[in-house]
């Protein structure tokens, strides 16, 4: 999993470039020179024993108080071994860094994204333009002494929306023979606030760029004012069609942050919820996905059992999109009595409404004639763009957080990962309606491991991490103190680093906290799959016509909420 | 005197068809949305009077009071001219199609047509096509992205889909050897109806129609999710609820057509010759019904796809129905 041998190669090789190796909550991290880290990077992923062929991760994170400020952190991920690796470099304000995105092409707007957010400058990138705030925006919102609540003296709306001109390099000669043609923020098949300027000759797709942002709310900023605890709503309202399988990644980092684990059944139970909003999300992603290519039955179709399993979450957690319902250590409440029966009603259901679904689209001429062929993505592309998820395993790349890193006991769970042979829009259709079948089969399991287990065993006693029983806080002074004390400021973990991530519906999820001994998380970096998937969308529309980037689009399976933050 | 009675019978008449016609093309939309619905697992209109039957008037009274918006850098007599096209050449579809048997009333032949004109069917082509002008117009000066893309689609698609249809019907040219269309009608009620001589021209002509008529899986010029609703775009108002007035009325016309041509018209058994007209709006009635199941049931396919499917599969098929009728009618 982590690699511990690395850094024993590394140094041997670039004995000037390494300065040293840490090891927080079993994560392993080299520090590197900064100027290095190109040199460094190339030879991690070309290395035949290292081959660390996928960038899982960049961020930065901000020290004002060192004299090197910005660290900036490369999780990297080989797909061979399955094993990973972070890399840290330090920069001063004003130096830069070396650009690793001609090595893995996911850094180009993971970087762009560290500029925006802390100033930190990366040389040789191809077009380092502001990602998630608008081109001509002032400061750097993730740094320590950016105010959390904005800038408001001095701060002045632009005279007219920004970023209305294209990039100088889109724009082109050409007497008239190209189109630029703005597609979204508002259109019905963006699926959100997303921007795409297409460049066009004719209807065909010369080139294509997504314009991201708009729906930015600054959540890794905000995180930093709040709890470990409270910090969970914000995830919410990330991917909010799949909002338990953000509150468990984070609540799993949070988790090992203080080196605990749930007890077993409040595992299964959330590994059961997690599979149903898995379903949830590709339920809502076969609907809009349908939609978009001009099969309306099919939309509500899917809202339909879509719309058992939000009865069913709800009576679980009290809320159908933004449950916050995990604990420090386990979940909020134990399952209600008389849901294993709809649970079970539903999954003996479930089978022949997928089996309606693919009478409707699996065979239809005109369903195959859209998407076979259609955005076609290599695995080789596919991995050096670090994508993740159905997206990846539509290309063939048998890879799934679930079985390769396994969390929360899925390693007990019996299921199968399903992979597509072409990697085009049809092959990820197929692989998503085969997870839905394999999930329905995980919720089977785990409907009988949670019935095996003691009720009431849902959350860790632990006296720091979880608050004590309402019945003790109404009666005695003490229980009330400490109440009182857990939910104003919230334990506070030692002071470290640590990584989760969980197979989200739309990719790897994960989230990366920074830990400096307060209550309050120092950094949180939420690894957004559908921002780092979407990089792949020029990649796979460029040479199509208008129709299939909004094919594309449906397949890579995008919520604006996760990619803007 | 008689020509003056003629004035007076062919007002009436015009009146008439104008009426039913526009009545059908507004339930023709609760129709839709209600079919629509209980495929799809849903009520459909249901709050406005009884099984929601009097949303239609309700959504025009919306579309009358919207507020008008005309983009400033639109062309503007073309722009506002442009949905009255589609809605006009759609209407005088109507008056060359025969709706039943000649009645007498009041001592008079009528005939149930509005023109029994000797180039019917010619005359329904001319209007087919000229209806498209609207959409290529609307779109193109509206002087926005969306509205040219859905513009260009309308006219590309409009000229490979107008010779396939075109060659489909020289078919039931050959039998008839006439254009009139109550004589069309009358030869099918001697004999047998001309779907059973030329079934692969009938499916053809189905086809053929939904692109003509812009309806789903060949809605390209309108493509709501990927053009953003295409060359209507700009539209507000009335303008907008014209465009799709016509798209009803058009659907209405070309199902009447193919009553005429391939069904048998008004032909039916034991309905006396003066309600000989329910079964033409029973048949006219179920192609519209066929209409939205289909739109229910099928994605939409892509630009590219449908000028193939039109140039490189139906066209010489259709050629290939006159080469065999031809045959046929030698041997």
């Amino acid at each position: 999993m982590w690699d511990r041998g690395a850094y024993e190669k590394l140094k041997a090789h670039f004995p000037e470039a390494i300065l040293g190796v840490e090891e927080s909550r079993g994560e392993v991290s080299v520090r590197v020179k900064a100027e290095e880290v190109l040199k460094v990077a190339k030879f991690l992923r070309e290395d035949p024993e290292l081959s660390y062929d996928m960038l899982v991760d960049l961020c930065g994170v901000d020290y004002p108080e060192r004299e090197e400020r910005f660290e900036v952190v490369y999780l990297l991920h080989s797909m061979k071994d399955n094993r990973r690796l972070r890399l840290k470099a330090r920069v001063r304000e004003g130096e830069s860094l070396p650009s690793v995105q001609e090595v893995w092409r996911a850094a180009n707007w993971l970087e762009r994204e560290v500029y925006d957010m802390f100033g930190v400058r990366f040389e040789g990138h191809p077009d380092l333009r502001r990602i998630l705030t608008w081109q001509g925006f002032e400061g750097h919102p993730l740094r320590k002494d950016y105010p959390v609540e904005g800038k408001e003296e001095g701060f002045e709306l632009p005279p007219e929306p920004p970023d209305l001109e294209p990039p100088e390099w889109l724009k082109e000669e050409g007497d008239g023979r190209y189109m630029i043609v703005n597609m979204g923020p508002q259109h019905p098949s963006t699926h959100g606030v997303l921007r795409v300027i297409l460049k066009l000759e004719g209807e065909q797709i010369v080139d294509a760029v997504p314009v991201l942002g708009h729906l930015h709310r600054g959540v890794e900023k905000l995180a930093e004012t709040m709890s470990y605890l409270k910090a969970q709503t914000l995830t919410d309202r990330l991917d909010y069609t799949a909002a338990f399988s953000n509150n468990l990644a984070y609540m799993m980092a949070v988790e090992k942050l203080f080196g605990i684990e749930p007890p077993k059944r409040a595992q299964y139970i959330r590994v059961m919820l997690a599979e149903f909003s898995r379903l949830t999300s590709h339920l809502l992603w076969l609907a809009t996905h349908a939609l978009d290519i001009g099969a309306m039955t099919v939309f509500f179709y899917c809202f339909r059992e879509r719309e058992t399993i939000l009865d069913i979450l709800e009576a679980i957690s009290g809320a159908r999109l933004t449950p916050s319902f995990l604990r420090i250590g386990g979940v909020a409440k134990d399952l209600p009595d008389g849901i294993e029966e709809r649970i079970e009603k539903f999954l003996d259901e479930f089978p022949s409404r997928i089996a309606e679904y693919e009478a409707l689209l699996s065979k239809n001429p005109i369903w195959l004639k859209r998407t076979k062929g259609i955005g076609v993505l290599q695995p080789d592309d596919a991995i050096n763009c670090g994508v993740t998820g159905p997206v990846l395993r539509g290309s063939g790349v048998r890879w799934d957080v679930r079985k390769a890193l396994p969390y929360s006991s899925y390693e007990e769970f019996e299921f199968e990962v399903p992979i597509g042979e072409r990697g085009d829009t049809y092959d990820r259709y197929l692989v998503r309606l085969e997870e839905m079948r394999q999930s329905a089969r995980i919720i089977r399991q785990a409907l009988r491991k949670i019935k095996d287990t003691p009720p009431g065993d849902i959350v860790i006693k632990d006296p720091y991490l979880s608050p004590p029983p309402k019945d003790q806080v109404q009666k005695e002074p003490h229980a009330l103190l400490r109440h009182f004390k857990y939910f104003s400021e919230g334990p506070a973990p030692l002071p470290g680093e640590a990584y989760m991530s969980v197979e989200g519906p739309k990719g790897e999820l994960g989230w990366y906290l920074v830990s400096d001994g307060t209550p309050k998380p120092y950094r949180f970096r939420v690894r957004p799959p559908c921002f780092v998937n979407l990089q792949a969308l020029p990649l796979m529309v460029k040479g199509h016509l208008v129709a299939d980037v909004v094919a594309v689009i449906g397949s890579i399976d995008i919520v604006l909420g996760e990619i803007d933050r | 005197m008689e020509f003056v009675y003629f004035l007076i019978e062919t007002a009436i008449k015009v009146i008439v068809v104008f009426a039913v016609v526009m009545l059908a093309v507004a339930y023709m939309t609760w129709v839709e949305r209600k079919v629509l619905g209980h495929i799809q697992v849903r009520y459909g209109p249901n709050r406005v009077g009884p099984y929601g039957l009097l949303q239609p008037i309700a959504d025009g009274i919306k579309a009358f009071f919207k507020e008008e918006v005309i983009p400033e850098k639109a062309d503007k007599v073309v722009y506002v001219m442009a949905p009255a096209i589609p809605l006009v050449a759609s209407l005088s579809i109507f008056s060359v199609i025969p709706f039943g048997e000649t009645v007498r009333i009041l001592g008079r032949e009528v005939k149930l047509c509005i023109a029994d004109v000797d180039i019917g069917l010619l005359f329904v082509f001319a209007m087919a096509s000229l209806g498209e002008y609207g959409i290529v117009l609307g779109g193109w000066s509206s002087y926005n992205k969306y509205g040219l893309m859905g513009a260009l689609r309308a006219a590309a698609q409009m000229v490979s889909y107008e010779i396939a249809l075109g060659i489909t019907v020289l078919g039931i040219l050959m039998l008839s050897g006439t254009l009139n269309l109550s004589e069309i009608v009358r030869q099918q009620i001697e004999g047998h109806w001309f779907v059973l001589y030329q079934p692969f021209a009938f499916i053809l002509f189905l086809i053929c129609m939904f692109a003509e008529i812009n309806r789903t899986p060949f809605d390209m010029p309108e493509a709501e999710s990927e053009l953003a609703c295409g060359y209507n775009i700009e539209y507000s108002s009335m303008k907008f609820a014209m465009f799709f007035m016509a798209e009803y009325a058009h659907l209405l016309a070309a199902s009447s057509l193919v009553t005429v041509l391939f069904l048998g018209g008004w032909d039916g058994p034991w309905l006396p010759p003066g309600l000989s007209w329910v079964w033409f709006v029973v048949k006219v009635g179920l192609l519209a019904f066929f209409a939205v199941w289909v739109r229910g049931t099928y994605p939409r396919l892509r630009y590219d796809q449908i000028m193939k499917l039109g140039w490189k599969i139906l066209i010489p098929l259709a050629l290939a129905n006159v080469l065999f009728t031809g045959l046929f009618m030698v041997v």
